[in-house]
C-alpha cells in the first residue's frame, strides 16, 4: 500500500498550521520533572472544585445511564438557562466546552475569503479555529493590555463576518466597561456578528462590567459565550454554551454537532446553576489570593498585570519557557505566555493560599538561581 | 515560515556517460535562465558533470538518476536523487574511492571536486531511503556600497516595520559599517542578496524607524530546520546603551513565530544588544578565522513552547556531558542508552558533509552507522584538513538512536561536545566541535 500523497491531499492552510500539543498527564510530568506533586496553576481551574450540588450529581450518576445517549440539544439545561437569564430556550446552544461553540460560530458564518477580527494577545482559540478552517484572523494589537476598540473597527472590511472580544481578556484581565462595549456595538451597527466571550464573567465584581446576556434584545448581532469550566469547575466534563438572538442561534445550530455534550456534564451543569454560595466562596478565595500575590510580587519587584478573572500575569527577568521548566521541577505548573505573544510573562491561576505560597517560594528560588548582572 | 518560491525543472536519465551532454546542457541552460551569470552557470555545470560522471563510473548503465534544478531567487539549487537500491551508500562519503588502484588519484573523488565548484554541497538521505545530493550555486552580488550608509541618530520615538528592499539595503550596509564581521552572516555583505533572501521568504526582517523614516535598528531571522529559527542581531545604529529598541525588535520576532511550528529560537552570533533575559545560554562554540584566531561565541536559545519532556538516546561516554547540560538547563529528559547486543552491523558507515567555504566551515552529519565509523571519520577529517577548513562541527541527533554510536569515534578523533540544542532535530542535537 502506498503512503497517501499528503502534499496533494492536505490544504495549504492546514500545512501551515501547528497542532496544539497539550501537557502530558500529571503522573508523566512528575516522572519527567522529578517532582512528587504538581500544583496546577496553569489552566485557571477553580481549586474549590464543582459546587456541592454538582458533586452530588456526579457521585450519584447511575452507571447504566452511561449506555443511553444524552439529550442531543441539552434540553433541560437550555430551559434552565432561559429561566435564569430571562431569554427563550432556543436562544441557547450548548457545546462540548466553549471551544466547540467557537467552532460552530465560525463554521456558520465564514466562507472562503472571509475574515474574523480579534486581538493579537488573547485566548488563542478564535485565531486557531479561523486559521485551520482557512479564514484570515485579523489580529489587532492590544492597547494598554486591553482590546483596542478603535483599532478593531479599522480592521473591519466587507469580508469581516465575526468580531471576537474576550471580556475580561484572558490573559490580561483587562475589560471593556458597559459604556465602551455599547459604543463599540453601536459603531459596528449590526453589520457583523460580535462575539463576546464571557468565560470569566462570574468572577467579575466590578459594577461597570457589562452583562452580555442583558444586551441581546438591543443588539441582535451579539453572541455571548459562557463556560462551566472556570467558575463552576466542570472543566473535565467539557461543557459551555452560547446565547444570541433566536435568528442568529438558528443559523449557528445548523453547524452544531448534536450529542457532543454528555449526560453527566448536562446534569452537573444544571445543578451548578442552582448554587449561589459557590460563586461567593470562589470570589472570596480569588480576592485573598490576588491580594497576596500582588503584595508578594511587589516585594520581589516584579511587574504584573492584575485585572479581573481568577488569574494574574507577571513579567519575569528570564524566558518564560525556562521559568516553566524550573517551576515544574519544583512542582508548580504555570502557563508560559510566549504562545500568547507575551514573551517572558507567565500567567498564574489564583488558587488556595497554600498553593500561592508554594508558587512564591518556588519563584523566589528560581530568581535566586539567576546569574547576577555583570557576573 | 520558509517559502518555496522556486520554479523547478527536472530531468531523469540513465547513468550512462552518453547522457552526460544532456545533463550538462540541462543544468547550464537552466542556471542561465534562472539568473546565474555565465561564470556561475559554468561552475555549477562542472560540478554536475563531475557528479554524473562519478555516478556513471560506480553504477551500471541501466540505472537512473533524477536531476532537479530550481531557482530560489539568490541561488540555483540542483538536486540529484538516486533510489537507494541502485547504489552502494558508502560511495557517497566524501572519502569514497572507486577502487584500490585509484586510491592516490584525487581526481576520482568526484564529490569533493564537485564541492569546489559550488557554494554548498550536501549529501543526505533522500525520499524513500534514497540519496539526495544538493548543490547550491549563489548568484553574484556587488558588495555593500558606502553611498548607502546613513548617518545614525538616536530615535526618541520609533515604530517597527517590515523593511522594503531599499530600506533593507541601507540596513545591511549599516550592519557592515557598525558591527564586526563575526556578528553577521557573510551574506549580509551583499545587500542585494539580503533583499532577495527576504523577498524570497527565506529570511524575515524587522526594522525600527523614526518618524522621518530613519533607521535606528533591525533584526533578521530565518528557519534553519522544521523546528528551529535562527535570529541575527539586534543591530542598533546610533542608539543609546540600554535602548528599549532591541527588546522591542526581539519581542516582535518572537511574536511573529509564537504560533508557528518553531520549537526553538537560537542566536549563534549574538550582538551585545541581544536581550539576554529572553534567552538561555547553551554553551560556546569557537569560530576560527583563516589565520587560526578563535572567537568564542555563546550560543543562545529560547524555547517557544512549554517543554512536554522527551527521551534522549545516549552513548555512555556522552552521559556526563548530557546530564550536566540537562541539569543546568532544567530540561526534562529521560536518557536512554544504546547497547550493542551482538546484532549484525553494516560494515560501512556513511557521513554527509556540508561544506561552506565562505564560512570556512564544514558540518558533518551521520547518514548511517557502520563498523568503519572511526576510519571513515578520520578519512573525512584528513580531507577537510586538506581543504583548509578551520571550523569542523559534527551534529548528532539524540532522537535517532544509532547516531549516538558515533560518540566514541568522535571523542577519539578530537571532537568535543560543546552545545545541546533542544529539539534541534528529531530530538535534541549535540554539536561537537573539532579541537576546540
Amino acid at each position: 500500500m502506498h503512503a497517501p500523497p499528503l502534499d496533494r491531499l492536505v490544504p495549504e492552510y492546514i500545512k501551515r498550521f501547528e497542532p496544539y500539543i497539550p501537557s502530558k498527564p500529571d503522573n508523566e510530568l512528575k516522572k519527567l520533572y522529578g517532582c512528587s506533586r504538581i500544583l496546577r496553576l496553569n489552566n485557571n481551574e477553580n481549586p474549590l472544585g464543582p459546587p456541592p450540588a454538582s458533586r452530588d450529581v456526579i457521585d450519584e450518576f447511575p452507571p447504566p445511564a452511561a449506555s443511553v445517549y444524552p439529550s442531543g440539544d441539552a434540553y433541560y439545561l437550555r430551559y434552565k438557562l432561559a429561566e435564569k437569564f430571562g431569554l427563550h430556550p432556543d436562544q441557547f446552544l450548548v457545546g462540548n466546552g466553549a471551544n466547540e461553540v467557537i467552532t460552530f460560530v465560525i463554521k456558520a458564518f465564514c466562507q472562503e475569503g472571509d475574515n474574523i477580527v480579534t486581538a493579537d494577545k488573547t485566548f488563542a482559540v478564535y485565531e486557531w479555529v479561523a486559521e485551520f478552517s482557512g479564514f484570515e484572523a485579523r489580529l489587532v494589537p492590544l492597547k494598554d493590555f486591553g482590546f483596542d476598540d478603535a483599532g478593531m473597527l479599522r480592521a473591519i472590511d466587507n469580508r469581516t463576518k465575526l468580531i471576537f472580544v474576550c471580556n475580561p481578556n484572558n490573559p490580561t484581565g483587562n475589560y471593556w466597561n458597559r459604556e465602551k462595549l455599547l459604543r463599540f456595538l453601536d459603531a459596528v451597527d449590526g453589520r457583523q456578528i460580535v462575539v463576546l466571550d464571557e468565560a470569566y464573567f462570574e468572577f467579575v465584581e466590578k459594577e461597570d462590567f457589562p452583562d452580555g446576556m442583558a444586551l441581546m434584545e438591543s443588539y441582535p448581532n451579539l453572541v455571548v459565550f459562557r463556560t462551566f469550566s472556570k467558575m463552576y469547575a466542570l472543566a473535565g466534563l467539557r461543557i459551555g454554551y452560547l446565547a444570541g438572538s433566536r435568528e442568529v442561534v438558528d443559523i449557528i445550530r445548523r453547524t452544531c454537532v448534536v450529542y457532543s455534550v454528555n449526560s453527566l456534564a448536562q446534569q452537573a451543569a444544571l445543578a451548578a446553576l442552582e448554587d449561589g454560595e459557590h460563586i461567593i466562596r470562589t470570589r472570596q478565595l480569588v480576592r485573598e489570593g490576588r491580594r497576596f500575590l500582588e503584595r508578594e510580587l511587589g516585594r520581589l519587584e516584579l511587574a504584573f498585570v492584575s485585572g479581573e478573572g481568577n488569574y494574574l500575569m507577571l513579567r519575569l527577568p528570564m524566558s518564560d519557557t525556562l521559568a516553566y521548566r524550573k517551576l515544574m521541577a519544583r512542582g508548580v505548573m504555570i502557563r508560559s505566555m510566549t504562545g500568547f505573544r507575551f514573551p517572558n510573562y507567565i500567567r498564574i491561576t489564583i488558587s488556595h493560599m497554600e498553593a500561592m505560597e508554594a508558587f512564591i517560594e518556588a519563584l523566589e528560588a528560581i530568581l535566586d538561581e539567576m546569574p547576577r548582572k555583570g557576573s | 515560515m520558509k517559502k518555496d518560491t522556486g520554479r523547478a525543472l527536472s530531468l531523469s536519465v540513465y547513468t550512462e556517460i552518453g547522457f552526460l551532454p544532456m545533463c550538462t546542457s540541462f543544468v547550464e541552460h537552466g542556471a542561465l535562465a534562472f539568473g546565474l551569470d555565465e561564470r556561475g552557470a559554468t561552475a555549477l555545470t562542472l560540478a554536475v558533470e563531475e557528479i554524473f560522471s562519478y555516478l556513471c563510473r560506480i553504477s551500471s548503465p541501466d540505472r537512473w538518476v533524477t536531476i532537479r534544478s530550481s531557482s530560489r531567487r539568490y541561488y540555483n539549487l540542483v538536486e540529484i536523487s538516486c533510489p537507494v537500491q541502485d547504489f552502494d551508500m558508502r560511495l557517497f562519503n566524501l572519502t569514497a574511492r572507486v577502487s584500490a588502484e585509484d586510491e592516490t588519484a584525487l581526481e576520482q573523488m568526484g564529490l569533493l571536486i564537485a564541492s569546489r565548484f559550488v557554494d554548498r554541497l550536501n549529501v543526505t538521505q533522500g525520499p524513500d531511503n534514497g540519496i539526495l545530493l544538493s548543490l547550491v550555486k549563489e548568484k553574484s552580488y556587488p558588495e555593500a556600497d558606502q553611498i548607502l550608509t546613513m548617518q545614525p541618530k538616536e530615535l526618541s520615538r520609533f515604530s517597527l516595520i517590515r523593511p522594503k528592499p531599499e530600506l533593507l539595503k541601507i540596513i545591511t550596509t549599516a550592519i557592515k559599517a557598525h558591527y564586526p564581521p563575526f556578528l553577521f552572516p557573510k551574506a549580509f555583505l551583499y545587500p542585494g542578496k539580503v533583499v532577495d533572501m527576504v523577498e524570497g521568504g527565506e529570511y524575515e526582517a524587522m526594522a525600527a524607524t523614526g518618524l522621518d523614516g530613519s533607521v535606528g535598528g533591525a533584526l533578521l531571522w530565518h528557519w534553519v530546520s522544521e523546528k528551529t529559527v535562527e535570529c541575527f542581531g539586534p543591530y542598533l545604529f546610533g542608539q543609546a546603551k540600554g535602548s528599549a529598541m532591541s527588546e522591542e525588535l526581539m519581542e516582535a520576532c518572537i511574536g511573529a513565530i509564537a504560533k508557528s511550528p518553531a520549537l526553538g529560537l537560537v542566536s549563534l552570533l549574538p550582538t551585545d544588544e541581544l536581550p539576554r533575559e529572553h534567552f538561555e545560554d547553551l554553551g560556546t562554540l569557537t569560530l576560527f578565522d583563516e589565520k587560526g584566531n578563535g572567537t568564542a561565541l555563546t550560543a543562545y536559545f529560547r524555547q517557544m513552547h512549554e517543554d512536554p519532556g522527551a527521551y534522549s538516546w545516549c552513548h555512555p561516554e556522552l552521559e556526563h556531558f548530557l546530564r550536566s547540560q540537562y541539569g543546568r538547563l532544567a530540561m526534562p529528559r529521560e536518557i536512554l542508552f544504546v547497547k550493542d547486543l551482538g546484532e549484525t552491523k553494516s560494515p560501512f558507515s556513511v557521513l554527509s558533509a556540508d561544506l561552506e567555504r565562505s564560512g570556512n566551515k564544514a558540518t558533518i552529519r551521520p547518514v548511517r552507522s557502520g563498523k568503519d565509523m572511526q576510519e571513515n571519520l578520520i578519512g573525512h577529517l584528513d580531507l577537510l584538513r586538506n581543504e583548509s577548513l578551520k571550523n569542523v562541527f559534527f551534529v548528532m541527533d539524540l532522537g535517532i538512536p544509532w547516531q549516538t554510536e558515533f560518540t566514541h569515534p568522535l571523542l577519539q578523533s578530537g571532537f568535543l561536545p560543546r552545545v545541546v540544542v533542544p529539539y534541534g532535530g528529531e530530538g535534541d542535537q549535540v554539536i561537537f566541535q573539532l579541537g576546540a
